[in-house]
């Protein structure tokens, strides 16, 4: 933010050169005291309290020492529920991939009329705003305990997200190509498939690849209220103090959390 | 009053042949919105099967808006036009017979960057082929070998298979032009198509343009912003200025007067006529 052409009594060494204006510096401090306010009336609501952590070192060795050794006698269940947890994320990304191109494409500005667009990405909004958690509590009431309506919560929470990211891709698109198509005689759905999706595939695959691990994550914890995986027996074992049974879990979750993540960082360096 | 006179002239001989229009605009007048200028305000002009027709002006004097309005992507607000057998609709863009029949070169290519120079061109035949089967990315034989054929005049074989973001700026308009060719346009739109190129491209491209035209019998029509260039490589110059065709005659007989009057004085015609044939 430089005023053009001001002018400089002086300067450096007989160059003139543009300078801040006041109002930008106190637009700049402004900014950082109320930064400063915020994270100190979070922190005062918050009861931080280094002291306390620092006390509370000894309980926390404590917990740690019962995790070991891991009971492996649990190591089949938990393998079977967390690949559950496995289809829950797979599958659900993928209803959520469908949906979300759909919607995507009807709430992209370059598409669609803003008054088809704009309700779509309202409604995407409201998807988002719904915590996973509320969902999967909503459809295991409606359709029952398991995975299916974990399937559904991840399907219906993600799409919100999806969408959105699916949208701006596709609003990103250069109109140049597509120009070209329409005047080669290509209808809508041709430019859509080699206008559109030729230039932001790469985009939406990593946007998708970044979805599903984030619901994968989501997914461990859906198993606390019925909706099918290995949380279930996250707070099984933990209501039960059979903390070498947790130990097992937080080994597979996290070998599987790297794993899954390590392959998509690779897929996603690839797309170009 | 000299290209007044040139101008007369001109539309006598033009409209004397006994050649088969392809474009007829008459009494065109078009503006973007209600209230705004008019952008193009065009008596008559008749354009001639296999005709190359060079389109100068300065910035903003209607070159691009007349290109437009041939294709069908601007409607006029009065007047009539007809491209081949299609007339006077605004509802032309929207044809996609006609569509198919007008090849776009644009300044900035408009390729699809990751796609291949093959896949470029073969998509030059979407309005050709099955639509359904071709979302399914199903292309019959004689489509993709139309689409070998086009890159092959531009002798770009050996880099059918490389992604287009991989070329040099000369290679991509040889793309692009493999592209209206695959599409078997009957005329040429090219709107600046060597902007974006340096000079001994430009005569590559413009050469290349020329060599289509003459090889295929298709109507070229091309934006430039160099008269000299528009000397070499068109028959037939048409001098735009304030929406209004101020010049229309043979590319020959474009003179230091007429240049004057196009580009409002401020072009150095010594320049343009040094650098020509």
């Amino acid at each position: 933010m430089y005023k053009k052409n001001l002018p400089v009594e002086g300067g450096i060494q007989g160059f003139d050169y543009p300078r801040p204006r006041l109002i930008d510096s106190m637009w700049r401090a402004g900014g950082i005291l109320f930064l400063v306010i915020l994270i100190a009336w979070a922190w005062s609501g918050t009861d931080f309290d280094i002291k306390k952590l620092l006390n509370s070192m000894p309980r926390m060795a404590d917990f740690f020492s019962r995790l070991v050794p891991p009971d492996m006698t649990v190591a089949k269940t938990v393998f079977v529920s967390t690949g559950e947890t496995v289809q829950i994320a797979v599958f659900g990304t993928f209803i959520s991939a469908i949906a979300s191109f759909f919607l995507g494409l009807f709430a992209a500005e370059n598409i669609s009329p803003l008054w088809i667009s704009q309700p779509i990405k309202w409604f995407l909004a409201v998807l988002r705003g719904i915590p996973v958690i509320l969902l999967a509590l909503m459809f295991v009431s409606t359709v029952g305990l398991g995975p299916f309506p974990g399937v559904l919560a991840i399907a219906f929470h993600s799409t919100g997200m999806l969408g959105k990211f699916y949208a701006e891709a596709i609003e990103n698109a250069r109109s140049g190509p597509l120009e070209a198509l329409d005047s080669a005689g290509a209808n809508l759905w041709q430019r859509v498939r080699f206008g559109i999706l030729t230039q932001v595939g790469p985009d939406l695959a990593r946007d998708t690849l970044f979805r599903f691990e984030l619901n994968l994550r989501e997914s461990l914890v859906l198993g606390l209220v019925g909706a099918g995986g290995i949380g279930f027996y996250i707070l099984l074992y933990i209501r039960a103090f059979q903390y070498e049974k947790v130990a097992t879990l937080t080994v597979v979750v996290l070998l599987m959390v790297v794993i899954v993540e390590q392959i998509s960082v690779a897929i996603r360096r690839r797309l170009r | 009053m000299e290209v007044i006179q040139n101008l007369e002239r001109n539309q006598k001989s033009f409209q004397n042949e006994k050649a088969v229009n392809v474009v007829s605009i008459q009494n065109v007048r078009v503006r973007y919105t209600r209230d705004a200028p008019l952008v193009l305000d065009i008596e008559r002009l008749d354009i001639h099967k296999g005709e190359r027709v060079a389109v100068i002006g300065q910035s903003g004097a209607g070159k691009t808006t007349l290109l437009r309005l041939i294709n069908g992507y601007v409607s006029p607000e009065s007047g009539l036009i007809k491209i081949f057998e299609y007339s006077n609709d605004i509802r032309v863009a929207r044809n996609r017979n006609l569509r198919l029949r007008i090849g776009l070169i644009f300044q900035h290519f408009n390729l699809i960057d990751r796609a291949t120079v093959f896949e470029n061109v073969l998509w030059g035949r979407l309005g050709i082929v099955n639509p359904f089967l071709s979302l399914l990315g199903w292309f019959p034989d004689r489509d993709k070998i139309a689409a070998m054929r086009a890159i092959k005049e531009v002798n770009l074989e050996k880099q059918a298979g490389q992604r287009t973001d991989t070329l040099s700026g000369g290679q991509l308009q040889r793309v692009a032009i493999a592209r209206v060719l695959a599409q078997e346009a009957e005329i040429i739109l090219a709107d600046e198509p060597v902007s974006n190129l340096d000079p001994s491209l430009a005569d590559d491209i413009l050469g290349l343009l020329g060599e289509v035209s003459n090889r295929h019998g298709v109507t070229l029509i091309m934006n430039l912003h160099q008269p000299a260039l528009a000397q070499r490589y068109a028959e037939r110059v048409i001098g735009l200025r304030h929406g209004k065709i101020i010049y229309d005659n043979e590319a020959s007989l474009l003179n230091p007067i007429a240049l004057r009057s196009i580009f409002d004085s401020g072009i150095n015609t010594s320049q343009v006529f040094s650098s020509n044939v």
